[in-house]
Parts: C-alpha cells; structure tokens; sequence
C-alpha cells in the first residue's frame, strides 16, 4: 500500500498538485479584483514554479550539496545545479514585488487625480482640459 | 517517506491559496501570504535544499513586510475590503 | 461562483494534459534527464577545482559566474526603477488652520518608547548583523553565500525603520545613494571579472587571478570578492526600494 501510493506520487501525484498550484496562482491573479490580491498571487505562482525545478534534481537516497569526505560518487548528493538557479530566482522576485507595488502607488494617485483608471476616460478628460 | 510529507505540505500550500483568493478582507490574506511563506520553507528544507530555505525564510518576511506597509497607507484612499 | 468556476476551469485546463501522458520524469530517479550530463561534473570537481565544498555556491558563483553578474545587474535595476516610478510631484495639502499647527511637529514620533520595542530591537540588529557577516564568508564552506547575507543585512534596516522610528537610521542612505551603493556591487563584480586579463586568463577565470599566492587560494580570493559585491547589490536594492516607498506614505492621519 505505501510502495504503489509513493510510487503514484514520484510518477505523477506532486506534479499534480504543483500544476493545481500553479493554477490557482494564475487564475487568482486573472479573477481577483482587488490589486494587492494580484501580486500576492504572482508570488503563489512564483513558488510553484520554483517547487517544480526542485523536485527535478531530486535522487533517492542523496544528502544536501554539501561535499562529505566519506561520500565520493556523485550518485548521493542531491543534484546543485536547480539550486543555484532558484536562489537568484527568488532575489528576483523580492525585486519585482519591490516593482509591482510601487507601480500600484502610480496606479493610486492616478485614481485620485481622475476618479478612475479607465483609459478612455482619462484620455477624454485630459483633451478636455 | 518523503514524498508523503511533502504531498501533505503541499495540500496544506493548497488550501491557503485558496482561502487567499476567495477570502473577503485583504489583511488576512496578507497574514495568510506569511504562513504560506513559511510553510514552504519547510517544504525546501524536506525536499534537501537548505540554501534555497535560507533565502525564503528572509525573503518572505521582507515581502511581507512590504505588502503590510503598502496596505495600512492606502487605507486612506480607498476601502480595504473588496474593490479597488 | 463566477470566480470558483473560472479557477476550476484553469485549472482542469493546465493539469489534465500532463496527467494522460508520460513526459515528466520521475521524481528521485538519479538516471533522469535532468540529473545526468553535466551535474555529475560539477558534483565531482567542485571540491577539487573551486576549493569550496558547497556545491551550490561553487555551481552558482565559479561555473555559472556570468549568470550571477547579470542577476545581480537585475536586482540593481529593480531599485533604479522603484525610484523613477515614484518620481512625481507629491500630493497637494490643503492649508492647515493654525489651531491644529501645533501637532505637525510630533507628527510621526512613536508615542511611547518602552524597554521591548527599542533597547531589543537595537540588541536584534547588532546580532543579525553579525550573522549576516558570518553567512557572507562562511558561504563557500557550508551553506549560505551573498544573497542571504545582503537580503539579511536589508531587514536589519527594515527593522530599524520600521519599528523604532529613531531620526537618523542605521544606515544614513537616501534613496539615490543607496541605489548608487546597489550599483556598486555589479561593477565590483565585473572589475574582478577583467583582472584575470592581466594574468593571461579569460573572463572571470579565477585560477589566473594575479595575486602571488598558492592556486587553489585564488579561487577562495576569487569567490570572496564576488559574494562582497553581491551582497551589497542586494542590500543597496533593498534600502533603495524602502525608501522610495517611505516618501510616498503616510501612517498617522494627516491634516
């Protein structure tokens, strides 16, 4: 029973609840209305993705990427490379979070300014004017 | 092993994605977006990539930190729950 | 129900074509596409060549050096850009009647300074401090490296700023100066790309680094110089992005 539930869930199961995640982070991002719900939701899709990379450097029976004296082959450590790839990954993502709600601020006091964010309206009262 | 303890953290990211989307007040789902943070860097730890832990577990805060301060100044212009 | 429908959809969409057929592979399998070719190298030799037994920052900052410069040039821009967006004209105030004038220069102090909030805070920060030193050159040696220690090193301002609100900071940075520190770490990084020219390598080739010492120092040289720039790429991105966002908020209600 618990050899067929892992072997399910090396071949398919956490790829499935990944892509459920991943998901729900897109459509969260498409359905929400509210702008700060928007980037929360970028921030869930970013992790799935990072997840997904993780779990293809994995090997059954490794230890950390940390060189041991004992362990010599390369079959015990787990692999670095999707690692070191992640950790800028998610650096970057502090950044663009960084980006996305100064572009909200902008987006604030330009529905102060008008009293809405709809292109054409804005167009129209700026010609007005 | 493993892999069922990461398949059980993994519903648990599950579910508080959902409540993030379909919650109605948008302060929880800013305290919410700090759990999720944490719980997944158990995730990394399990999965064997303590330096990309490490870099979560002090990203997630300073992203955290970030939406709250972003939330509690905007009340003034508009209202927190629901439209924007 | 609009909105549960529509993530449904999404969702049955993105998931169900990679449920019916076998592209992925397996999770654990050290015979898969992804762990062969050219990590089983970079496992092997990355104690002998780079002297540094972390794989990971061996991987990241000796074999994949070019990447990790251009990254940190991104995290640099990320702080240039939160600065130009946020570059308008401030909010018009209507004019203060003088009666409520006399608050204005209190506005903003905390109203109590207890033991807890400050004297803790101030003894937090010298220990994280500390930390993130230890994490920047203890990084080739067991885990850590110059993105924790940067990203550690702007909490410790996030904390000082945000939580005792003292009149001069920790770090007198403004936002443009601390962008100009942010771009400093890129250009460390890429001064030390170029000195190996001298000593008749290619770019960023540390083993032909000019320093006279034994060779297996100048990739810990190398690998140094490069996490200092890093970190301070990072920590000047993350001062620069507070601040910018610092000048365009208001805690208390204003008049």
């Amino acid at each position: 029973m618990l050899t067929t539930v892992n072997a399910f869930l090396a071949a398919k199961g956490i790829y499935l609840l990944t892509f459920i995640l991943f998901s729900l982070g897109t459509a969260g991002m498409i359905v929400c209305n509210n702008y700060m719900k928007k980037l929360i939701c970028m921030n869930i899709m970013q992790v799935a993705v990072i997840f997904f990379f993780l779990c293809l450097g994995q090997k059954n029976g490794g230890t950390f990427p940390v060189a041991l004296s004992e362990a010599v082959r390369a079959e015990e450590y787990i692999n670095p490379l999707p690692h070191g790839l992640m950790l800028t990954a998610i650096v970057v993502s502090l950044g663009t979070t960084g980006v996305g709600l100064s572009l909200l601020l902008r987006l604030l006091r330009i529905r102060e300014k008008y009293g809405t964010v709809e292109e054409d309206e804005i167009i129209r009262r700026e010609q007005k004017i | 092993m493993m892999l069922i303890i990461e398949a059980i953290l993994l519903a648990g990211l599950i579910s508080i994605a959902t409540a993030i989307i379909f919650g109605r007040d948008l302060m929880v789902s800013v305290v919410i977006y700090c759990a999720f943070s944490f719980i997944t860097m158990f995730l990394y730890i399990i999965m064997g990539a303590p330096d990309v832990a490490f870099t979560e577990a002090v990203i997630g805060v300073i992203s955290t930190v970030f939406f709250i301060i972003i939330l509690r100044s905007v009340k003034r212009d508009a209202k927190r729950r629901g439209e924007k | 129900m609009r909105k549960a429908l529509t993530v449904l959809l999404l969702t049955a969409a993105i998931t169900l074509p990679f449920m019916f057929f076998d592209i992925l592979p397996d999770i654990g399998d050290p015979a898969s596409a992804p762990n062969s070719h050219v990590s089983d190298y970079y496992i092997e030799h990355a104690i002998d060549e780079c002297n540094s037994p972390n794989m990971v920052t061996a991987v990241i900052v000796d074999y994949r050096a070019f990447d990790t410069m251009f990254e940190t040039t991104v995290m640099f821009l990320a702080g240039v850009a939160v600065i130009l967006i946020l570059a308008y004209h401030p909010k018009r105030r209507l004019i203060v009647p003088s009666r409520f004038r006399r608050f204005d220069a209190r506005t903003g102090e905390p109203m109590y300074n207890t033991v807890n909030k400050d004297v803790m805070v101030s003894i937090i920060q010298a220990l994280i401090l500390i930390y993130a030193i230890y994490v920047l050159f203890h990084g080739e040696v067991s885990l850590g490296g110059g993105f924790q220690a940067g990203a550690l090193i702007g909490m410790t301002y996030l904390l000082d700023v945000m939580v005792c609100r003292r009149e001069v900071p920790l770090f007198r940075l403004g936002k443009f100066k601390a962008a100009g520190t942010a771009g400093l770490g890129p250009f460390i990084y890429a001064v030390t790309g170029l000195l190996p020219f001298i000593g008749g390598g290619l770019y960023l080739q540390y083993s032909k680094l000019p320093f006279p010492v034994h060779e297996a120092e100048l990739h810990s040289i190398g690998i140094t110089i490069v996490e200092i720039g890093v970190t301070i790429g990072v920590a000047g991105t993350i001062i620069a992005i507070i601040n910018a966002l610092r000048e365009r908020i208001a805690f208390d209600d204003e008049l």
